[in-house]
């Protein structure tokens, strides 16, 4: 396994409002390990997913994935969309503020009823009318329009599917399923980043998107069969087993082959034996090659199956290292069982 | 196990079953009609054209979640797309089929565009504003009046022409079986996309919509698409039925309460179910232009119409039958006369 970090969180900071809910939280994860995130309740830790995965937006700090910002840089593709907002709403408004005048000078006045209509004069009446009364209105819908497309650059720079392009995906700690979906869409939901089919592809049924589909499904059924579901494939997600939902959770995350899978408290209201099998599953998942990086409260699992372990508490990182480590940690303890009566 | 249901698995065929069933049914309908006249053919016609309409709301409200309560709006710039683009007082006079088409692809761009300002919205804020448009659409065509007619209304509008069918008024059973035919294409075109992964986006960003943001689905393009499919239709159903009658009639024609007839369509059909909706046409419409009207014919023949009183004319109670339609509705089969996902395959 190669030790490059995949996912470096730097000095990161969430607040809302007047609540710190992350402060100055720095965290590197490795390629190919299992990390878990621990901590009591209340300390940031699905905080700190959030802003990993984009549904938050840090308040400070940056979060790399595979070395890289996952933002969508100020660059010509921005610029040239934001030209093309401009000059379409400059249009629209020149033409819709006078579409009547428009009207009555390229139609009205140049036909006559079942006459041939001349469209050259209609046409160059109509760009003369256009010229000659639309100059405001297409300024105004100009910078509206380019204001507009850049006030959305400026807010979707960060979202959790530009996050999921790159290769992140993860479980929510209060399941999120697609309720009414079978667990095969369900997955197949999941692998929609490496689809190709199209709208038109889709609505005639063309061969391709018919194979991608027929492909898709297969995949599907091992993916399910995978995280021990097998028999159910067209059972619909919400008749599931809150323990199953679980394990489908993952499946679906897996599903876009991502390169790390960010599981949020997997092993929550499982029994023993589901417990033990999770972590069995957990770390398959490693072993195909996917980073994990878990919330857990169960120290036996936490324990057993991680090769690092990150201490959140009050939004703060008080402590870093093997599990061993953090055993023995005077802070960790003090975190979880309260601090020593003095005197 | 799993591999048993590897075996089994088939992908979607052109229609299900149930609309099988049901095109059949109604194809039956004029062939039953060369030996008993119920003169129920040429009233039908109005019923497939709301079952477009309903298809493409459904696309909207079914199965992508979002309340939409002004699909009226594009069912009059289908209308008004057809016959600006079609009549001989202006000077496009594009045929039948070039103009269906054209408002076809002007409805889907103005739902497209009508749609990109709401899609932040969700739940009842989205529906006020899908209201508002619906309002102001009619608005506008009132208003521009070198350009709609105003409060006239444009005709005469072309009839379909098929290869060696005469589309006359006296000749109901041309009409409707082209209409089936267009009706029965949209259910096919549609149901490949809900089959298909711009469908299970559709579903996706419904069922929950951040979850489907984490798995790297773009909400905004879902939600536009689809927005755009179903203003599509609505437009091509618009245009339809405009044909049937040769005018677009006034704006006013396209109020609030052709929206709400639209949305009972797909609800008391069964929301999601496109099966569901060409039943709910069936029900809704069907109950409008065919059952009271009949009653009534033979309430007049029996000599107890309106000329005895008010209270025997049966179209008088239309509305109050649409309301105990809604709460038999509820009360016995909440999830719509066909429920959504029982008819799949």
């Amino acid at each position: 396994m190669s030790a490059t970090p995949i996912i470096e969180v730097d000095s990161v900071s969430m607040r809302f409002g007047g609540l710190v809910a992350v402060s100055d939280v720095s965290l590197t994860v490795d390629g190919g390990s299992i990390t878990a995130v621990i901590g009591p309740n209340g300390a940031g830790k699905t905080t700190l997913f959030n802003a990993i995965t984009g549904v938050y937006d840090p308040s400070a700090g940056r979060v790399l994935i595979a070395g890289r910002e996952t933002i969508v840089p100020l660059d010509a593709r921005a610029w040239r969309s934001i030209f093309l907002y401009g000059i379409a709403s400059a249009f629209l408004a020149a033409v819709f503020l006078n579409v009547e005048e428009i009207w009555l000078s390229a139609v009205t006045e140049n036909y006559v009823y079942l006459k041939p209509f001349p469209w050259l004069e209609g046409v160059g009446d109509a760009g003369a009318l256009v010229i000659a009364h639309g100059g405001w209105a297409a300024l105004v819908g100009g910078v509206v329009g380019a204001a507009g497309r850049w006030a959305i650059w400026s807010r979707t720079r960060r979202t959790p599917e530009i996050v999921a392009e790159s290769g992140v995906a993860r479980t929510f700690q209060n399941i999120r399923l697609f309720p009414e979906l079978s667990l095969a869409e369900n997955v197949m939901v999941g692998m929609d980043r490496r689809m190709h089919a199209g709208f038109f592809a889709s609505l005639f049924r063309l061969p391709n998107a018919a194979l991608e589909r027929q492909k898709a499904r297969e995949e599907a059924t091992r993916l399910i069969e995978f995280v021990g579901l097998g028999s159910s494939v067209d059972v619909r997600a919400r008749n599931l087993p809150y323990g199953h939902q679980r394990r489908l959770e993952i499946a679906r995350a897996l599903a876009s082959r991502p390169a790390v899978v960010l599981l949020d408290e997997p092993a929550a209201g499982m029994n023993p034996t589901e417990t033990v099998e999770l972590m069995e599953l957990i770390r398959r998942i490693q072993g195909t090659g996917t980073t994990v990086v878990l919330i857990e409260h169960h120290m036996r699992v936490v324990m057993g199956i991680s090769e690092k372990i990150a201490v959140l508490d009050h939004g703060e990182k008080i402590a870093q290292g093997t599990p061993t480590q953090i055993r023995n940690d005077p802070k960790c303890i003090e975190a979880y069982l309260g601090k020593e009566e003095l005197g | 196990m799993g591999t048993t249901s590897r075996a089994t698995y088939k992908p979607a065929g052109l229609l299900s079953r149930g609309q099988c069933l049901l095109f059949g049914a109604l194809l039956l309908i004029p062939c039953i009609e060369l030996l008993f006249d119920l003169g129920i053919s040429a009233p039908t016609r109005f019923v497939l054209g709301f079952a477009i309409v309903g298809i493409g709301l459904n696309v909207v409200v079914g199965f992508t979640g979002l309340l939409h309560l002004g699909i009226a709006a594009f069912m009059a710039i289908g209308a008004y797309a057809f016959a600006i683009l079609t009549c001989t007082i202006y000077p496009f006079q594009l045929g039948f089929w070039p103009g269906l088409f054209a408002a076809l692809c002007i409805g889907a761009l103005a739902g497209a565009f009508l749609g990109a300002p709401t899609l932040r919205l969700r739940g009842d804020y989205l529906a006020i504003v899908t209201l508002g448009f619906g309002e102001i659409v009619q608005d506008l065509l009132k208003n521009l009046e070198p350009i709609t007619k105003g409060t006239q209304g444009i005709n005469p509008l072309p009839a379909p022409w098929f290869f060696g069918l005469t589309f006359a008024s006296d000749t109901p059973k041309s009409w409707y079986f082209l209409y089936l035919a267009i009706l029965i294409l949209c259910t096919i075109l549609v149901r490949n996309l809900e089959h298909s992964r711009v469908g299970r986006q559709w579903f996706a960003v419904r069922e929950d919509e951040l979850a489907a943001r984490c798995m790297a689905i773009r909400p905004d393009k879902v939600k536009l698409t689809a927005l755009a499919v179903g203003a599509g239709l609505a437009a091509l159903g618009g245009a339809l039925l405009a044909s049937l009658i040769s005018s677009t009639g006034e704006p006013g024609n396209y109020d609030f309460q052709i929206s709400i007839l639209a949305l009972c369509i797909v609800i008391v059909g069964g929301i999601g179910s496109m099966t569901g909706v060409i039943v709910g046409a069936l029900v809704m419409v069907g109950m409008n232009s065919i059952l009271l009207p009949i009653l009534g014919q033979k309430l007049q023949q029996a000599g107890i119409g309106t000329t005895t009183s008010v209270y025997l004319a049966p179209d008088n109670y239309k509305y109050l039958l649409f309301g105990l339609a809604l709460v038999l509705m509820m009360r016995f089969r909440p999830k719509g006369i066909v429920a959504a996902r029982e008819e799949d395959h």
